[in-house]
């Protein structure tokens, strides 16, 4: 990515010589900067009041404890690149957290049934892609709207996962989730490692490749891609597929965390969305980034953490994540208007 | 791409090109072309030679098939007849990734670009350089190498990080050139380039065709505006109904001539046009304004009068049309409804106001392509057939089956889908919408496009009796002869003004054609 300090001076050189820029630039500074500073705000005002918050224990718990969900974001992310961020007609995998359970159930079966680790993970990869690819041709090949597609693949997820575990705990122990949901170097949880590692290798993937950077034109503008000679759909139902692998990835995490494939992972569906869309606000350009979305992350724990400290109900979390998306979406879409 | 991902280096992207040998004279020959679609043949043996190094225009009104002459070029169509010859090779199956790495490339009317992409980013996507032969972006490369290239070719000083969206048009176009350019183009096609740039930019861009030129690229230039087919096309070839009627050097041609090719001379007997008295006005509009579209327009349309009003893209009469149904809000300006003030803020106070709008786009706007004849016609006036909160059924279907009969709208029963009807019967329930509202003012957005000519002379006998019972009518519409035959008086728009005014009896396609491409000065009668 390129650096954000960028001067909008055009010389007014020859006969090109330009008009001062177009509105709606000063505002997205604004946003992105008013952003930055709630993240800052918040922060501060959590370590002025809520007791312990400013431990580094509790700080690396809170990595910790969004990891999961964090994950789910980062497949997210990839789709909403992939498919621009409309908020009707763009990318968006509402199957994620559905996704998450099945792989968790086939997970902890596969290792009940006696198989080691080996197979248990092949068999969740499996899964995961298998829903990513299923997505893929709903919306690639079918040419469905990906919100009723990933809507429908939902559902198959959550009814697939309730015939293999009859809505019951299935509990799970296997060497990779001792690992997971063990030792802590320097105070972070594995799990918290595992966000900063998926996180890691998908920054450099989105922002660093070239890859990335067709994704981006992909969901930005398909018929400017298809001008420039991109296979659109191919980028498209590679963002699906990576949105499969992170839910199985983050369906390890899961199990590590509650020792078990557990019922109710379609819960953690608005949190997702929330982290994605809130992530766009921190990018110059309104749009998806990994880094906006780690970022979100964190915000979105660091207030569950802190009400926890402060003792408010965590009841209040859903509420100010409804608010969050409400004023997110509010914000960038109409910018995106004014800027048109 | 013809460009091989990362492997272009500084000297492959300076852009002097170097005068290979020459094959053929022609860069590029398209004989005989022929093209259907859906039975409407938009192109009939369709001729295109352009001379290698040469700037040549293409011209030709509205549905003449300009696009569709490109559109084959570029591969999006395949031709139902004839040959494409690019290079002195014949191309028989041409598709747009052949024809890119033939050294065709297009510089699209709707600038394609993302948005959210720097200018260096937008310059090499698909081709981007990478750090170390890996597959990673080499960002600062791509921006120096971005800057440099503004630099060097345009002498723009153009900042690489700056975001495409946050660009004027005529900064995007600079944009997409450069991009077409990295390519390495033989032909360069402009489809409307000036559309959305002002006189100072259009003069920079003819500066760049200029130095495009002389550096041996061939050039396609389509416009409307003649002007500037004579400023900078060496030849230009006239389209008319899907053919070719000549190739003449604009600058020996005057501009006259020109027109007299674009127009044709067979003025059939499909107006009907009864007893229409002009009476106290309908509509009055004084120095309405929109930024970036038209100012300070002024005009008068009478009770029982039918006024015309053309204009080619960019010239604001699509906009305007659109402010006084309010679709769109004016800047400045007052709009007075039978002597009343207007304030047409939102299409549902126009309607009260007694306006009726048929927009261009039907099947978006003018219809609701899945409900019924009936309900499309009443949609606008429930009001009238109701009693109370509820519909009166009974009345409704009178009033449709009167509407239906009187308009001879081709439909099985009242309650067949609209969008299993024609083009044409189609508009007649647009009409009927506003019919059965009995409005005082109806906005027409080219009424007779995509209708065929039994049904146009139908549409033009119910406009016609629209405004003999009173009603003000103003038409907007790009086919010359349609406005002639309908109209009491025409508007032209040019630019943002309202360049002619003059009664359809004392003028000829060919002035209003002057008069929308700028060279016929301003015109008002009295």
């Amino acid at each position: 990515m390129p650096p954000d300090s960028v001067t909008m001076q055009v010389a007014p050189a020859a006969d090109a010589a330009a008009p001062p820029p177009r509105r709606g630039e000063t505002a997205r500074k604004l946003l992105r900067a008013g952003s930055l500073l709630t993240f800052v705000a918040v922060f501060a005002v959590f370590a002025a009041t809520a007791p312990g918050f400013l431990n580094a224990g509790n700080l690396a718990n809170i990595v910790g404890q969004v990891a999961v969900i964090g994950v789910l974001a980062l497949g997210m992310t990839l789709v909403v690149v992939g498919g621009g961020n409309d908020v009707v007609r763009g990318g968006i995998d509402l199957s994620l957290a559905n996704n998450l359970g099945l792989c968790a159930a086939v997970y902890a079966t596969v290792l009940g049934d006696g198989w080691g680790d080996g197979a248990a993970l092949l068999a969740t990869a499996a899964t995961g892609l298998l829903v990513g690819a299923v997505n893929a041709v709903s919306v690639v090949l079918l040419g469905i709207l990906p919100l009723l597609a990933t809507l429908a693949v939902m559902n198959v997820c959550a009814g697939l996962e309730l015939v293999l575990t009859h809505n019951t705990v299935v509990a799970a122990s296997s060497p990779v989730l001792d690992v997971i949901a063990g030792e802590y170097p320097a105070g972070v949880p594995v799990l918290g490692y595992v966000l900063l590692g998926a996180t890691a290798v998908l920054f450099v993937v989105l922002q660093l490749t070239p890859a990335g950077l067709r994704l981006y034109a992909v969901g930005g503008h398909r018929e400017a891609a298809r001008a420039a000679g991109l296979p659109v759909g191919t980028y498209v139902a590679a963002s699906y597929l990576g949105s499969g692998l992170c839910a199985a990835l983050a369906s390890l995490l899961s199990v590590a965390l509650l020792s078990g494939s557990t019922t109710g992972s379609g819960d953690m569906l608005l949190s997702v969305v929330v982290t994605a869309l809130l992530g766009v606000v921190f990018s110059r350009r309104l749009v998806a980034t990994i880094p906006g979305t780690l970022l979100s992350a964190l915000f979105v724990g660091m207030l569950i953490n802190g009400f926890q400290l402060l003792n408010v109900s965590s009841y209040w979390v859903n509420g100010v994540q409804g608010v969050l998306i409400l004023l997110v979406v509010a914000a960038t879409s109409t910018l995106r208007r004014e800027a048109r | 791409m013809a460009v091989p991902s990362g492997s272009a280096t500084a000297a492959e992207m300076s852009m002097s090109q170097t005068t290979e040998p020459i094959a053929a004279p022609f860069a590029l020959e398209m004989r005989d072309l022929v093209k259907d679609f859906a039975g409407v043949r938009a192109l009939d043996r369709a001729n295109l030679h352009v001379r290698r190094g040469s700037v040549h225009g293409l011209i030709g009104q509205n549905g003449a098939g300009k696009s569709t002459l490109i559109k084959l070029l570029a591969g999006i169509h395949a031709p139902d007849a004839g040959s494409i010859t690019i290079d002195g090779v014949v191309q028989s199956h041409l598709t747009p990734h052949r024809a890119e790495q033939l050294g065709v490339h297009f510089i699209h009317q709707d600038r394609l670009l993302v948005p959210t992409f720097t200018v260096a980013e937008s310059l090499f996507l698909g081709a981007e350089p990478r750090r170390f032969g890996l597959p990673l972006l080499h960002g600062a490369r791509m921006r120096r190498r971005a800057a440099e290239i503004l630099r060097d070719t345009f002498d723009v000083a153009l900042p690489p990080d700056a975001l495409v969206g946050e660009l004027n048009a005529a900064q995007q176009q600079l944009v997409q050139i450069t991009r077409a350019l990295l390519n390495r183009p033989k032909v360069l096609v402009f489809d409307e380039p000036t559309a959305a740039l002002v006189r100072r930019e259009v003069d920079s861009l003819f500066a760049i065709i200029g130095r495009l030129r002389d550096q041996g690229i061939t050039i396609v230039y389509i416009s409307h505006y003649l002007h500037e087919i004579q400023e900078i096309c060496g030849s230009v070839t006239v389209l008319r109904n899907g053919t070719d009627v000549g190739t003449v050097d604009p600058r020996a041609t005057p501009m006259t001539d020109l027109v007299s090719m674009m127009v044709a001379r067979d003025i059939h007997d499909m107006f009907p046009r009864s007893r229409r008295v002009a009476g106290a006005p309908v509509l009055s509009v004084a120095g309405l304004g929109l930024a970036g579209a038209f100012n300070d327009v002024s005009l008068t349309v009478r009770r029982g009068e039918i006024v015309g009003m053309t204009g080619l893209v960019g010239s604001g009469a699509k906009e305007l049309l659109r402010c006084l149904f309010g679709l769109q809000r004016a800047d400045a300006g007052r709009v007075e409804i039978d002597g009343a003030a207007l304030r047409p803020r939102s299409p549902a106070a126009a309607v009260a106001g007694g306006l009726a709008l048929v927009p261009e786009d039907r099947r978006g706007h003018g219809v609701a392509l899945s409900l019924s004849v009936r309900e499309n016609t009443t949609i606008a006036s429930l009001d009238r057939v109701a009693r109370g909160p509820l519909i009166d059924f009974a009345g409704e279907r009178a009033e449709v089956d009167r509407l239906i009969r009187e308009l001879a709208i081709k439909t099985p029963d009242r309650d067949t889908m609209v969008r299993n009807l024609s083009g044409g019967n189609q508009q007649k329930v647009v009409l009927a919408k506003w019919l059965s509202r009995q409005s005082s003012l109806y906005l027409l957005d080219e009424p007779t496009v995509g209708v065929d000519v039994g049904a146009k002379v139908e549409i033009y006998r119910l406009i016609d009796g629209l405004a003999a019972n009173g009603a003000g009518v103003l038409v907007l519409s790009s086919d010359l002869l349609e406005l002639l035959g309908l109209c009491d008086r025409i508007l032209v728009m040019y630019r943002g003004r309202i360049v002619c005014d003059t009664p359809a009896a004392a003028t000829d396609s060919d002035a209003l054609l002057l008069h929308a491409t700028g060279v016929g000065g301003t015109a008002h009668a009295a």
